[in-house]
């Protein structure tokens, strides 16, 4: 093969193989039938080639608006300033197929930074991809409707992988990728105005090794920082397998002028996610569902603030996935199964219309450098369900509705102050002025038929408000490495305004339309919470967090009863936390055998002490929290209560912070009852130490008044309430339930529990006057050796 | 008006109402009021709870497990009224107790109570007592202790009475809790 000859060849196939990853389009459309005809029998053609190829600038122009791709370069991953190494077969088949086998070596895509036109002096950050890729393909004239459009069976390997993102000189990248996937009988066909790419059937399976943090400016897709050599940190790893189809339209035509149109559907016929961290699992088994996405727009276009973005609007999306089971830990035990269906679409929250759109905008955080990530986003969530079930016991949380708009920045940051903000080692997420909040409609037991109940304050138990509009800024980061080896480590600076949070809440829709949600609410709510290293690592047992340390400070301006806006005030409520070296870990299964109201270890024992022997299953959740609540060490680090009320009423007639009399019970910390390591200090290891079993159980239910219930269902005082599908209601009351019956009685969450700690103590409890000041009405509170054990069932109001 | 009537009379400072259960007037309202709140959240809460049944977490030389005679297993509360005076305390705290139907969930009262629930038209926040808890061997001590903790040096202490409680208790009705006076 002579050298013109591999050049030519060479970049004849370089767009190819660049494009080989994503579906092929648009070169295989250069052999037309003619040319196949015309080599069609010979033996076939190899190609080699070494590539390195470079490129100051790509630019994409839609209306006049432009988004550029800076710094684009391919050629060796290993060798920044080597060549990728390129061979294909070419070969035609005797049914006129073109097949094409190829192998790539250390290749290396990647462009340095991506601008908007409208915005030059700010960057998306750099993106780069890295693989070895070994595959066949065979391209077939016709495609699903007929004569007029291609077939491709598509097959290859990749190993070797790496695809990063980098800003400032900080990078997170996936490591060590390997992806196996076949395509067989993928069609394009040209329908109407649309490109229809349909694919039946697609299998592969895919491992992360490990994802990667460097904050090195030397490190380039390294696995070892290139100065200390040292392995950098990780994240963890994933791996996974999927079987799906899927059908993707395109059309010309954004949402404003010029643009790209995409409508794509999916079914997930079965799919296995894992994230591994040192060996041990979160796995999202027995995965099936689908979705279709309607209309979705790109454009390069400004965002609502007339800022320029590369936008991406969405008609509607619905769907919907099943996890199989949730496992975690060494023992692959499993929580139990989670269905979640939805829809996203235009709605009206609280008078205001919203969309489901992305607008991407470079610079991220403005102090964290010009590289990074700003996504200007509005989401509409009409309505989604959640389901968890476990040992075959469903409860589904129906009518969820979501909204909000605000912008989110992404940077890859590292530990320093810039520009007069702290960053800390990772990936940043920040949240500027996110205006959103949810709600939940109602519960359902059993199936998604069951009448609509109450009950949504049970998700309390698992740390969710039922209802919660707020305004949002701060910022996640997400850092590599775990308390040991892989894993997570958090740094987090929250701040809420103007929330509204229900602790108790009613429906918004009955079924006759919206209505305003009564409750219990946390109103004119400010939030500000604070974690410092918290590691994340799937440990053998569990999902273990420990928390070096944190505080935050809730403070509502007024606790509300009924409506939200207009519900007379309870008063003010300020509590503040400050934990150090607490710790949770969550544990797949739940009680097990319970003797719930008894004692006993065994069934007869229970029913002899006057209990009711439960077998609550395999599945379910436990978790085990260690609180050590810290002495003060500043205003805002401290544990402490307050209770204002009779505040003066300011110029707008609201209640004002600060004028009123409060109560503070004020320094609250936790003690091992002593200083026995004699450093002066009593010691603090033991903390509130809780353990939390929870399951959806069946739990006996009596009417508490004789007659018809709010849903008109008849009973007498002291009858049972039995579920069953055939009653108007869903249900029935019963006086002497059938052992039948009493297999049909209602679910809710059941909740072991045992709370222990040695020592607690207030260090003052005072009535403060705003004129009179403070004074301590009770000047030391101890207590000491408290081991509680609860067995709790909660269910809706029948 | 009974918001009126009441909030004057017994916890009109507190800006909390706290209306007295079993009393005739809380059965007027009856299915037809309850039927106008249709649909309204609230959980219904059934279980058993038991302080220190087999001991606490300390062990030292005041606390242990139960089967040691010669140590305490329960919890203690102890508290100071008085700056560097003496300590209350409630020492020695164990039992358990079983309910069954207590709930809790916020609805509008605009009916019954004689007339007056017309009047009040508001929302209150409802806990619906169970109708019998069932207390096992519910005990604690009240005591005087010259100092917080029993291992503290100098440590003496007066037991004044001991209380224990076994049997059931009747609590039949609800308990509405709504704000009131200036917040």
């Amino acid at each position: 093969m002579t050298d013109r000859y591999r050049i030519t060849g060479g970049l004849a196939l370089a767009g190819w193989a660049v494009l080989q990853a994503a579906p092929v389009v648009a070169d295989m459309q250069r052999l037309d039938d003619s040319v196949l005809s015309d080599i069609s029998g010979q033996s076939g053609l190899t190609l080699e080639m070494d590539l390195q190829m470079t490129a100051d600038r790509l630019s994409y122009f839609d209306d006049g608006e432009g988004i550029h791709l800076e710094g684009f370069r391919v050629g060796s991953a290993t060798d920044p300033d080597g060549q990728a190494f390129h061979l294909v077969k070419v070969d035609i088949r005797d049914d006129a197929a073109l097949n094409l086998g190829y192998l790539v070596e250390d290749r290396r895509i990647e462009f340095g930074d991506i601008r908007l036109a409208g915005a030059p002096g700010l960057s998306m950050g750099g993106l780069f991809f890295d693989h070895t890729l070994a595959g066949s393909l065979t391209i077939r004239p016709g495609g699903a409707m007929g004569g007029v459009g291609y077939t491709f069976d598509s097959a290859y390997t990749m190993t070797g992988g790496r695809l990063g993102y980098r800003t400032n000189g900080n990078e997170v990248f996936l490591d060590d990728i390997t992806l196996d996937v076949e395509a067989l009988g993928v069609t394009l066909d040209v329908v109407g105005s649309a490109l229809e790419l349909d694919a039946p059937r697609v299998t592969g399976s895919f491992a992360v090794g490990a994802i990667r943090y460097s904050n090195n400016p030397l490190n380039h897709g390294n696995s070892r920082d290139v100065t200390t050599g040292a392995e950098l940190p990780s994240y963890g790893g994933l791996s996974g397998a999927f079987d799906l189809s899927s059908r993707t339209s395109l059309r010309s035509g954004g949402r404003q002028g010029q643009g790209l149109r995409i409508d794509h559907e999916a079914t997930i016929n079965s799919a296995h996610f894992l994230y591994v961290d040192d060996g041990n699992a979160l796995a999202l088994r027995d995965i099936t569902g689908h979705y279709r996405i309607e209309d979705l727009r790109l454009d390069v276009t400004d965002d609502w603030h007339g800022r320029s973005a590369l936008g991406l609007t969405l008609g509607s999306a619905d769907g919907e996935f099943n996890i199989g089971a949730v496992e975690l830990g060494a023992s692959g035990r499993s929580l139990g199964a989670v269905n979640v269906s939805f829809l996203l679409e235009d709605q009206v929250f609280n008078g205001r219309n919203y969309t489901n759109a992305i607008y991407l905008q470079g610079g991220g955080h403005p102090d964290a450098g010009e590289q990074g990530l700003r996504l200007a986003t509005e989401w509409s969530l009409r309505l989604a369900d959640l389901s968890y079930a476990e040992d075959g016991n469903r409860v589904i949380f129906s009518g969820l509705q979501s909204w909000g708009r605000g912008d989110v920045t992404i940077n890859v940051t590292k530990d320093e102050v810039r520009n007069g903000t702290r960053f800390f080692d990772g990936l940043r997420i920040g949240f500027e002025g996110i205006e959103a909040g949810y709600r939940i409609n109602g519960l359902r037991v059993g199936d998604d038929d069951a009448p609509l109940q109450g009950g949504t304050e049970l998700l309390l138990a698992l740390g969710f408000y039922p209802a919660y509009d707020f305004t949002l800024n701060g910022h996640v980061t997400l850092g590599a490495g775990g308390a040991s080896g892989d894993g997570i480590t958090i740094n987090s600076d929250i701040r809420i305004r103007n929330g509204r949070a229900a602790l108790i809440a009613g429906p918004y829709d009955d079924g006759a339309g919206e209505m305003p949600q009564k409750g219990v609410w946390l109103t004119d709510l400010s939030f500000d919470a604070h974690i410092r290293d918290m590691t994340v690592d799937v440990t053998e047992e569990g999902l273990a967090m420990v928390t070096a340390e944190s505080w935050s400070t809730m403070d509502v301006g007024n606790l509300r009863l009924g409506d939200k806006l207009s519900g007379a005030s309870f008063g003010r409520f300020i509590a503040q936390k400050y934990e150090a070296g607490s710790s949770m870990t969550i544990m797949p299964g739940g009680a097990g055998d319970v003797c719930a109201g008894g004692t006993g270890a065994t069934a007869d024992a229970c029913s002899a002490s006057g209990g009711i022997w439960e077998r609550r299953g395999e599945e379910g959740v436990t978790i085990k929290l260690k609180q050590i609540l810290a002495r003060a060490a500043d205003e805002n680090r401290k544990n402490s209560f307050a209770w204002e009320t009779n505040r003066q009423l300011g110029s707008d007639g609201r209640p004002v912070n600060g004028t009123g009399t409060r109560l503070e019970l004020n320094d609250i910390y936790t003690s091992d009852g002593g200083d026995f390591d004699n450093d002066g200090v009593d010691d603090n290891t033991f903390g509130i130490r809780t353990d939390l079993s929870v399951d959806v159980y069946q739990t006996r239910v009596v009417k508490k008044t004789d007659g018809p219930d709010s849903l008109g269902v008849s009973g007498a005082r002291g009858d049972e309430k039995i579920m069953d599908a055939s009653a108007a209601a869903g249900y029935r009351y019963e006086s002497a339930p059938s052992d039948a019956d009493l297999e049909n009685r209602p679910l809710g969450f059941a909740v072991r529990a045992q709370s222990r700690f040695k020592e607690l103590s207030i260090n003052n409890i005072d009535l403060v006057h705003p004129v009179g000041g403070a004074q301590t009405v009770v000047y030391g509170v101890k207590m000491q050796n408290f081991d509680i054990k609860a067995n709790l069932t909660a269910t809706p109001i029948p | 008006m009974i918001a009126k009537r009441l909030s004057q009379q017994i916890l009109a400072a507190c800006g909390v109402v706290l209306v007295s259960a079993a009393s005739a007037e809380m059965t007027r309202l009856d299915d037809q009021s309850l039927s106008a709140v249709s649909g309204q959240g609230g959980i219904y809460l059934s279980g058993d709870i038991s302080i220190n049944e087999l001991g606490g977490p300390l062990d030292n030389s005041y606390f242990g497990r139960c089967e040691e005679a010669n140590k305490k297993c329960g919890a203690r509360f102890a508290y100071q009224l008085k700056e560097n005076g003496g300590w209350m305390v409630l020492d020695d705290i164990r039992g358990n107790f079983a309910f069954e139907g207590l709930t809790l969930r916020v609805r509008i009262i605009d009916s019954g109570f004689g007339g007056d629930g017309e009047l009040f038209d508001r929302d209150v926040l409802e806990l619906g007592l169970p109708d019998v808890v069932r207390f096992n061997d519910v005990r604690f001590k009240i005591a005087a202790s010259s100092t917080p903790r029993p291992t503290d040096p100098g440590f003496q202490q007066t037991d004044i009475f001991s209380v224990q409680m076994r049997g059931d208790v009747i609590m039949e009705g609800n308990l509405l809790v709504f704000p009131e006076g200036n917040p």
